[in-house]
This record gives C-alpha cells, sequence and structure tokens, in this order.
C-alpha cells in the first residue's frame, strides 16, 4: 500500500540561551493511506514537536530541522519546501487539529467565516459557495442548526462542540492527512470519547490517514492501527497495536501499560508509576536515554545507544535487551 | 446592543449629575471670592455685588437654580467678563482647542499603532528598537519641556514653521506635534505588546495551519484582536490630551479655552470655572461612553455579555 508519509531520521532542536536542546534526536516512521498511527509519550518526549515540524509550524529561528526528510504523498519532501510553498499545502492536503479547544479559535470571528477562511483560499470558492461548504461540514461534525450557528461566535460554543468546529476546520478541503495534536486532552471524560467516535467516523466518511497524538493509551486502543511510542525524542517501540499492548518489548513501553487503570483486573492492583524523571534534552546521555529510569539497565545501556531493530513484521524497537548477545531473560 | 447603550447612558447621566454637584461644593468652599480687589470694596458694595449675582441666597436655592439652569443649557454669565456668556465663550474658544486635540489624537494614535505593529512584526530586530526608543523618549520628556525645543529650533533658528499663534495650517503642526509625543508612546508601546501577545496566540496557529498567508494573518486575525487594548485606553488618552492642550496653548499662544480656564481659577470666577468644568467632563463622559461602545462593537463577548443582563 502506498505511503502517504514517510519521515526518515528527523532531527529538530531549539536554539535557547542555555545551548541547544535536542528535543527530536532521529524520528522514523511511515503512515500508509487511510490508517490511523497513534504517537504516544509522556510530555516532552517530543511528539507535538514531531508534528508540528510536519506542518512546519515552529518558527524558525528558534527551531532548526536538523536533520532528515518528511515525505509527503511519496513525493514533496517538506522539509525542503519554502514557506511560501508550504501555505499551499497547510490546510489543503495537510489539517491539523489542536490541544485546547478554549484558545486555539479567534475570539472576534464568527465560526462560519474560520471554517470558509480556507474553502476560499485553497480551493477558490466564492464566500457564498463556501458558506454551504461550511453548514455542510458542521452537519458533518454532529453541530445542530448549523444556518445559525454559522453566524457565532466561539465564546457561544462549549469546548467539546468547539473541538468539533477545530474538526470542521481542519477537514474543510479534505485533506489526505489530519494530524490531531492531543485532541482531547482538554475535554471532559465524556466528551473525549464523543470526539474519537466523531474522528473515527470522519475517518471512515472522508479516507483521511491520521496522526493522533496522545498521552491517552485508552484513545490508542479505540482509534489507531499502529503506535509508536516515543521517549526523549526518539521512537522506541513501533508496532500494530495489538503489537504494543499484547506483546511489549521496551521496558517504557512496559512502564506505560503498568501505570494505566484497567478494569477488567481481577483484584485490585497498585498503579505502577515510572520512577524518575525523563533526561534534560540539553544534554542527552550517551547511551540508553531511558537507562537511568529503566529496571533491567545492562552496563552496556549507560555507554552505547540502542540500534532499532525489527522484532517482527512491523514490529520494532530499541532496546539491548532485545539484542542477541544479552543472556538474560526477563518476562 | 441598543439596552446595553441605552443602562451606558443612564449612568452617564449619573456621573454628570456627581460631577456638578462635587464642583459646585467645593467651589463655594474655596477662600476668597469672585470680585476683583474685592479688599477695597465697602461691606455695602459687596453686598450689593452679591445679591445682583444672587450670592446671597442659601447655597441650597442657589445650587437648585444652578441645575435647573443646566438642564436648559445655561451656563450663567461670567464674573469676570460681565459682558459674556459662558456659553458664548466655550463657542469662541473651543473650536480652536478641539481642532488641535482631534489633529493629535488622530495623528498620535496612527503613527502610534504603525510604530508599535512595525515593533511587533520586526521583534527584537532594529526596527523594534529604533520604535522602542522613540516611545520611551516621548514618554519622557514633557510637553513643556518638547515645546519650547521645538518653537526655538524648528520656529526660530531653521525658521521652518511658524514657532507659535494660530492663523494658518501651518501653525497647527508644531503644537498638535507636541501634544502628540505621550500618546504615541503610550499607543506604541500598548499595540507592540498586545500585538505579540496575540501573535503567540493558539489561534493565530490555528489560522497558519489553515495555509493563509502570513499578511492576511496579520489584517484578519491579529490587528483586530491586538487592537482591543488600544481601544479601552483611547478614553484616558483623549484626557491626557485634553488636559494637555491646556499647557500646550499656553506655550503656542493659542486662543482656546485653555487659557480662560486658568484665568477663571485664578479670578474665583464661580460661573466660568463651573461652566469649563462641566463642559470638560462632559466631553470626556461622551467620550468615554463612545469608547464602551466601540468596544462593544469589536468584541463579541462583551457586546453579548452586557446585553444580556
Amino acid at each position: 500500500m502506498k505511503n502517504i508519509l514517510e519521515v526518515k531520521d528527523l532531527k529538530v532542536s531549539f536554539h535557547t540561551y542555555a545551548g541547544e536542546v535536542q528535543a527530536v534526536r532521529g524520528v522514523s516512521f511511515e503512515l500508509r493511506k487511510g490508517e490511523v498511527l497513534a504517537i504516544v509519550g509522556e510530555s516532552g518526549c517530543g511528539k507535538s514537536v514531531t508534528s508540528q515540524t510536519i506542518m512546519r509550524l515552529i518558527p524558525s529561528p528558534p527551531s532548526i530541522i536538523k536533520a532528515g526528510s518528511i515525505i509527503f504523498d511519496e513525493t514533496i519532501d517538506l522539509v525542503q519546501l519554502s514557506l511560501k510553498e508550504m501555505e499551499s499545502i497547510r490546510g489543503s492536503e495537510i489539517g491539523m487539529i489542536f490541544q485546547d479547544p478554549m484558545t486555539s479559535l479567534n475570539p472576534t470571528m464568527t465560526i462560519g467565516k474560520q471554517i470558509t477562511e480556507g474553502l476560499v483560499k485553497h480551493q477558490g470558492l466564492t464566500q457564498e459557495k463556501a458558506q454551504k461548504q461550511a453548514i455542510e461540514l458542521l452537519l458533518l461534525v454532529g453541530i445542530s442548526r448549523p444556518e445559525t450557528r454559522i453566524k457565532q461566535y466561539p465564546h457561544e460554543f462549549s469546548g467539546g462542540m468547539r473541538q468539533r468546529v477545530m474538526i470542521a476546520i481542519s477537514l474543510a478541503c479534505r485533506p489526505k492527512l489530519l494530524i490531531a495534536d492531543e485532541p482531547t486532552t482538554a475535554l471532559d471524560v465524556t466528551i473525549q470519547a464523543q470526539i474519537i467516535d466523531l474522528l473515527k467516523d470522519l475517518q471512515d466518511k472522508i479516507g483521511s490517514s491520521i496522526i493522533i497524538i496522545t498521552h491517552n493509551l485508552g484513545v490508542v486502543a479505540d482509534i489507531a492501527q499502529r503506535v509508536a511510542v516515543m521517549y526523549a525524542g526518539k521512537i522506541v517501540e513501533q508496532g500494530t497495536v495489538d503489537d504494543i499492548f499484547y506483546s511489549a518489548q521496551h521496558p517504557y513501553t512496559w512502564g506505560l501499560l503498568h501505570s494505566i487503570l484497567r478494569l477488567d483486573d481481577e483484584e485490585k492492583s497498585e498503579l505502577v508509576p515510572i520512577e524518575g524523571m525523563p533526561p534534560d534534552l540539553l544534554d542527552p546521555p550517551l547511551g540508553c536515554a531511558f537507562a537511568a529510569r529503566c529496571p533491567h539497565a545492562l552496563n552496556i545501556c549507560l555507554k552505547e545507544d540502542p540500534q532499532t531493530q525489527i522484532i517482527q513484521d512491523e514490529h520494532s524497537m530499541a532496546c539491548w535487551l532485545m539484542d542477541k548477545r544479552v543472556k538474560v531473560k526477563i518476562c | 446592543m441598543s439596552r446595553f447603550i441605552l443602562r451606558r447612558f443612564f449612568y452617564m447621566l449619573i456621573t454628570f449629575w456627581m460631577i456638578v454637584t462635587v464642583t459646585f461644593v467645593l467651589m463655594h468652599n474655596l477662600p476668597g471670592d469672585p470680585f476683583a480687589n474685592s479688599e477695597k470694596l465697602s461691606t455695602q458694595q459687596r453686598a450689593l455685588l452679591s445679591k445682583q449675582y444672587g450670592l446671597d441666597r442659601p447655597i441650597l436655592v442657589q445650587y437648585e437654580e444652578y441645575l435647573l439652569h443646566i438642564g436648559q443649557g445655561d451656563l450663567g454669565v461670567s464674573f469676570a467678563y460681565p459682558t459674556r456668556k459662558v456659553t458664548d465663550i466655550i463657542k469662541e474658544s473651543f473650536p480652536a482647542s478641539a481642532e488641535l486635540g482631534a489633529e493629535s489624537i488622530i495623528f498620535s494614535v496612527l503613527v502610534g499603532l504603525i510604530l508599535g505593529i512595525t515593533a511587533a512584526l520586526k521583534h527584537n530586530k532594529s526596527w523594534d528598537y529604533t520604535a522602542m526608543f522613540i516611545a520611551i523618549v516621548g514618554v519622557s520628556i514633557p510637553s513643556f519641556v518638547l515645546g519650547p525645543i521645538l518653537q526655538y529650533w524648528v520656529g526660530v533658528k531653521w525658521g521652518i514653521l511658524p514657532a507659535a499663534l494660530w492663523d494658518g495650517p501651518a501653525n497647527r503642526i508644531l503644537p498638535a506635534l507636541t501634544l502628540s509625543f505621550m500618546t504615541i508612546a503610550i499607543t506604541a508601546r500598548m499595540m507592540r505588546t498586545s500585538m505579540l501577545d496575540v501573535l503567540n496566540a493558539d489561534y493565530i496557529k490555528t489560522a497558519r495551519s489553515k495555509g493563509l498567508s502570513q499578511f492576511a494573518i496579520i489584517l484578519r486575525h491579529t490587528l483586530r484582536n491586538a487592537i482591543l487594548p488600544i481601544v479601552t485606553v483611547l478614553g484616558p488618552i483623549t484626557v491626557n490630551v485634553i488636559t494637555g492642550t491646556l499647557v500646550v496653548e499656553q506655550i503656542f499662544a493659542i486662543p482656546g479655552l485653555g487659557k480662560y480656564f486658568v484665568q477663571a481659577v485664578y479670578s474665583n470666577d464661580y460661573t466660568l470655572i463651573m461652566g469649563l468644568t462641566i463642559f470638560y467632563s462632559l466631553l470626556l463622559i461622551v467620550v468615554m461612553f463612545l469608547t464602551d461602545i466601540a468596544y462593544g462593537f469589536i468584541d463579541p463577548r462583551i457586546r453579548l455579555a452586557k446585553g444580556r443582563n
């Protein structure tokens, strides 16, 4: 199947007064047409920087793309595009949804205007035609009375409704790729489920490929086909949802899975947090970034960074424990 | 919206009444009396004069009569210029003050906005530093220093522009410039901060993710939101400029209201002080009222919140 997106060895750094912060340190992944990929990891692991770099939304300076390529639709390398060329891709080929719907809509512009803007720019529609499309889009994302709602301002919508509007904006031009950067984090739990259902439903209707960034593993299981686990600017494990949930191989993924509540546990089990703090990316460690927090760390883990290796089909990970020369067995 | 305006109008009347009352009370408690060379007057003459101007009656009666007259738009006759009504003095000298004030506000807000916007868009580059340097200079130099400097260099030394008086368009430039400096500085600084805030807002990222051009983002998404704080300070800015005209008119010998105001206070000219105070406060109240309405138009959140309750 065709790849809609191929990220290869992407490295992104920020120049700060303290020095160079290596936020993304060589990330590679692929996204197939019509697929949903979830990128998970704790705060500060580089998920958002990766996704916003695909959109080229991070201002430079202070950020710089140090290395790597982002091949979109098999032909275009987004890293090489000028900002002007990028403008014609943003919104039309790639749409994006942000974390906080309370602040990501312009408070002084009607909802209708905010939806039609992209349509007018990318598809050259007249305001009237764009208006009609906007009404359809609002219906599509489940907002009733769209004819009246379209003339209203963001403050007249609730948080969940605003996120629906954001989704309508991002899907207005039927993009091939939708990036959802923690789309449910700022919403309450019941609304979260509705938004995820809506995204699933829309994916069936529109057929966009989706990258969903989240630290909520429940969301991952619900919507994604494949998962990439990020830690300290790198992807440590990658595979299908089953690979990650049922046969995870990386100690960090184990840690993540142990730190969520399970309803199917027979006895009351305690949540196990991952001890320690992620490393300072101003001065990343020589060896494996997770070594300092890893209960199974070996001597080699502190000295040398493990290479990514394929375990089975699509399941890959980077950990010394899987190296053939290592004789210990855990589990 | 109309309910909001009606309510604001009602508040406006109350404010106005309070100002009239407080000025009235304060003025009647001032030491001295309004008659020139009063120490040379005999008690009899004084009583006669007081009777003529109705100052011998109980203060409450005077107050009541005064309120009634204001209601009819009559501010009385000046004590110092017994042949002239206060309203006539205003009619005659206000146009010059108003023109100076209006020119200064329009000029300074425009320049201030442009400086502020440029500074924000070229954040931390030389444009930014230049604009902010001008702003600091503007805030630091008071008009009674700047005015004479401009008069001396531009007016006298170089002889490019007239140094004083109020004869033609060229006479407007120096006083308006003097009056504008402070406002330019305030507007530029506020607009810069506000622009920087808005440029970092999440909805600007949303706008960029739609693929809009930088120009469209600034025009449609940034300016309207960034200008809100400026609209709020337009009221106080007008107050600044209006009080500023009092000084600048003196420096440039402009036949405006400011001259009368200062003289009226020196000579205890009750009716003229009252009349001018009332006139100026009415002006300010109306400006504030208009600012509020303008704010409501620009920011839909305020329009709604105020219309509701």
